[in-house]
C-alpha cells in the first residue's frame, strides 16, 4: 500500500460519510417521480453547474484522457478547447434554454422521451432509449475501470474488489435517492475535483522547476519519442503530430472531435438543463461551468503530458514505458510516486469523486431509458419510482458485467466511442428538435438511423482501432477492415455525424411544407 | 511562450482560456443583469 492506512481510512470515511448524508438528503426530498427523474426542475445554478461539470468529468477524462496526454503530448489541449467552447458556452447558450423550456412544456422527464415527444413520434423514444441501454454501458464500464485501477493501485485492493464496491456504493445512493442524490452530491464531488486538480497542477509545476522549466524540459525530450511513435507522426509531446499522420487521425478525430463534439448531445448531461428552474439559473451555472470545465481537462492533459519529465528524471524512463505499457496506468502511476501521501489521498477522493459523480448519472440515465423509454414507454415510469430503481440495478449489472471483458488501455477510447455514437446519432435530431419550430418526425427518424447506423458499420467494418478487435468484417470478408490507409484511420464520428446531418437537412427541407406541426412549444417562446 | 513552440498548442491553450473567460462574461451578464425571461 502506498499510503497510511489510518490517513486514509479517515478521509475515505468522512468522504463516504458526506456522500452517504447528501444521498439520504436527496432520498427525503423525493416525493414524486418528477422529484426521481429530474430533481424537482428547481436546482440551484452552483448545483447544476458542479453537477454538470462533475458529470461531464469522470476517471476516463483524468486517468483516460491524461494518460493519452502523457503519450500523445500536449496537443491533447484541443479536446480542452470543444469542451468547453462547445460543451459549456454552446450548450449552454444555444441549446440549454430551448432544452429546459421544452422539457418543461412537454413534460418529458429523459432525453428519450424528450424527443419522443417533441417529435410526436414513439419510435424516437425507443430508438433513442435502445442507444442508451446498449451503447452506455461501454462509457460506464470505462469510468469502472479507471475508478477500480486507481483505487487498485492505491490501496493494494484486488481489481475484482475495487470494481465491485465502487458500483455498488454508487447505485445505492443513485437507487434510493434518484436525481437530487445524484445532483447533491454531485456538486459535493465537484469542489473535491476542484480542489485535486488544483493541487495536481501546482505541485507538478513545483517538482519540475516552474512552468517554463517543465516545458523546456519536455519539449527538451523530443528526441525520445518512441519510433514506433516518431514512424506514425508524433513530433514530440509539445508539438502537434504530423497533419495526416496515423497519430494526427487518432487525436483529431477520436479523441478531440469524437468526445468534444459528442459531448453536445450526452443525455445525461441534456437532463441537466431540465432541471433548471428558469433561464438564468443556466446562465449563472454557465459562469461556473467554464472554469470548472478548464481546471479539469485542462489540468489533466497538461500534467499527463509533464509526467514524461518527472518519470525520464526518476527511472530514466518515459511515461508510457513507466506505466508497462498501459496508458491507464500512467496517471495513476504518477500521483503513487510523485506526489506526497496526503495528496495521494486527496487525489484518491478526487478520482472517487469524478468516479462516482459520472456513474451515478449514468446508472441513473441508463435506468430510466430502460424503464421510462423502452421497457415501459409512457406508462409505469412517470408512476413509480421503483421501476426506475430496479432499472438502475439491472443497468449496473451490465455495466459491472460489461467492464469484467473490456482489454487494457481502453478507458478514452471507449469513451470516444460512446461519444461518437451520441454524436452521430443524437446531436442532428437534439439540434433540430430543440432549434426549429416545426421539427419533421421523418427526417428525425431517417437522420438517427443514419448516423446509427452508418456509426456502426464503420466501427465494425472500417475503422482499424475497432474493426480489427471485433473481428467480424475478418470473419466475414477475410479482410481486418473493408477500407484501408487514410479511411481506416478516421473515426466514425467523421463519417456518421455528416451523414446524419446531411439527412435531417435535405428531409427536413423536403418535408417541410407538408409536416404540421408538432406542438406549440418551440425555441425561443 | 511559455517554452512551447509549436503554434498550434498555443493556440489550444489561447482558446481554451478565452471561452473559459468568455463563459463567465456571458454566464454573469445574463444570469444577472441581461434576462427576465423564465418560466
Amino acid at each position: 500500500m502506498a499510503v497510511d492506512t489510518l490517513t486514509l481510512a479517515i478521509a475515505t470515511a468522512i468522504y463516504l460519510a458526506i456522500t452517504i448524508a447528501l444521498g439520504y438528503l436527496g432520498y427525503k426530498r423525493t416525493k414524486s417521480s418528477e422529484d426521481y427523474l429530474l430533481a424537482g426542475r428547481k436546482q440551484h445554478p452552483v448545483v447544476i453547474a458542479l453537477s454538470y461539470g462533475a458529470t461531464f468529468i469522470s476517471t476516463s477524462a483524468i486517468v483516460g484522457f491524461g494518460g493519452q496526454a502523457a503519450n500523445l503530448g500536449m496537443g491533447l489541449i484541443w479536446l480542452t478547447v470543444l469542451n468547453i467552447g462547445l460543451g459549456i458556452l454552446i450548450a449552454f447558450a444555444v441549446f440549454g434554454k430551448p432544452t429546459r423550456r421544452l422539457g418543461q412544456q412537454l413534460g418529458a422527464v429523459t432525453f428519450p422521451d424528450l424527443m419522443g415527444k417533441r417529435y410526436n413520434s414513439p419510435f424516437m423514444q425507443y430508438g433513442t432509449g435502445i442507444v442508451i441501454v446498449l451503447g452506455m454501458p461501454l462509457y460506464t464500464a470505462a469510468i469502472l475501470i479507471g475508478g477500480a485501477r486507481f483505487i487498485e493501485t492505491t490501496l493494494g485492493v484486488s481489481y475484482t474488489t475495487s470494481l465491485l464496491a465502487f458500483a455498488v456504493i454508487v447505485a445505492l445512493y443513485v437507487i434510493y435517492g434518484g436525481l437530487i442524490a445524484v445532483m447533491y452530491t454531485d456538486a459535493f464531488q465537484g469542489f473535491i475535483m476542484l480542489a485535486g486538480m488544483t493541487a495536481l497542477l501546482i505541485l507538478t509545476y513545483i517538482y519540475l522547476g516552474g512552468v517554463n522549466a517543465a516545458h523546456s524540459a519536455l519539449d527538451a525530450m523530443t528526441p525520445l519519442v518512441p519510433e514506433t511513435l516518431a514512424a506514425q507522426g508524433m513530433q514530440g509531446w509539445t508539438s502537434m503530430p504530423d497533419l495526416g499522420s496515423p497519430i494526427w487521425y487518432t487525436l483529431i478525430t477520436t479523441l478531440v472531435l469524437g468526445v468534444g463534439i459528442g459531448v453536445l448531445a450526452q443525455p445525461q448531461l441534456v437532463v441537466r438543463f431540465m432541471c433548471a428552474k428558469d433561464d438564468r439559473t443556466l446562465n449563472r451555472a454557465m459562469a461556473a461551468g467554464g472554469p470548472f470545465l478548464l481546471m479539469m481537462t485542462g489540468v489533466a492533459f497538461t500534467v499527463g503530458a509533464l509526467t514524461n519529465v518527472w518519470f525520464y528524471r526518476e527511472g530514466g524512463q518515459i511515461a508510457i514505458q513507466a506505466a508497462g505499457g498501459n496508458v491507464d496506468s500512467i496517471i495513476p502511476l504518477y500521483i503513487n510516486q510523485a506526489m506526497p501521501d496526503l495528496f495521494i489521498v486527496i487525489f484518491m477522493l478526487t478520482l472517487l469523486a469524478a468516479a462516482m459523480s459520472t456513474l451515478a448519472s449514468l446508472f441513473h440515465a441508463m435506468g430510466s431509458a430502460l424503464v421510462c423509454d423502452v421497457w415501459s414507454r409512457g406508462k409505469a415510469c412517470v408512476h413509480s419510482v421503483r421501476s426506475n430503481q430496479v432499472g438502475c440495478v439491472v443497468m449496473m449489472v451490465a455495466s459491472v458485467g460489461l467492464a469484467f471483458l473490456l482489454p487494457g488501455s481502453i478507458i478514452a477510447r471507449a469513451t470516444a466511442m460512446f461519444m461518437g455514437l451520441c454524436a452521430s446519432a443524437f446531436l442532428p435530431i437534439f439540434a433540430v428538435g430543440v432549434l426549429t419550430e416545426r421539427p419533421s418526425p421523418l427526417a428525425a427518424k431517417a437522420s438517427f438511423l443514419a448516423g446509427a447506423l452508418s456509426w456502426l458499420l464503420w466501427t465494425v467494418f472500417v475503422h482499424a482501432a475497432e474493426a480489427k478487435p471485433i473481428g467480424i468484417s475478418q470473419a466475414l470478408f477475410g479482410v481486418p477492415t473493408l477500407l484501408g490507409a487514410p479511411w481506416s484511420l478516421i473515426d466514425p464520428i467523421v463519417i456518421a455525424l455528416p451523414l446524419s446531418t446531411l439527412v435531417i437537412v435535405a428531409v427536413q427541407a423536403l418535408s417541410v411544407r407538408a409536416a404540421a406541426p408538432v406542438t406549440e412549444a418551440g425555441a425561443g417562446e | 511562450m511559455f517554452a512551447i513552440s509549436d503554434p498550434q498548442i498555443l493556440l489550444g491553450y489561447g482558446l481554451s482560456i478565452g471561452f473559459t473567460l468568455a463563459c463567465i462574461a456571458y454566464g454573469l451578464y445574463h444570469g444577472y443583469r441581461g434576462e427576465t425571461s423564465g418560466s
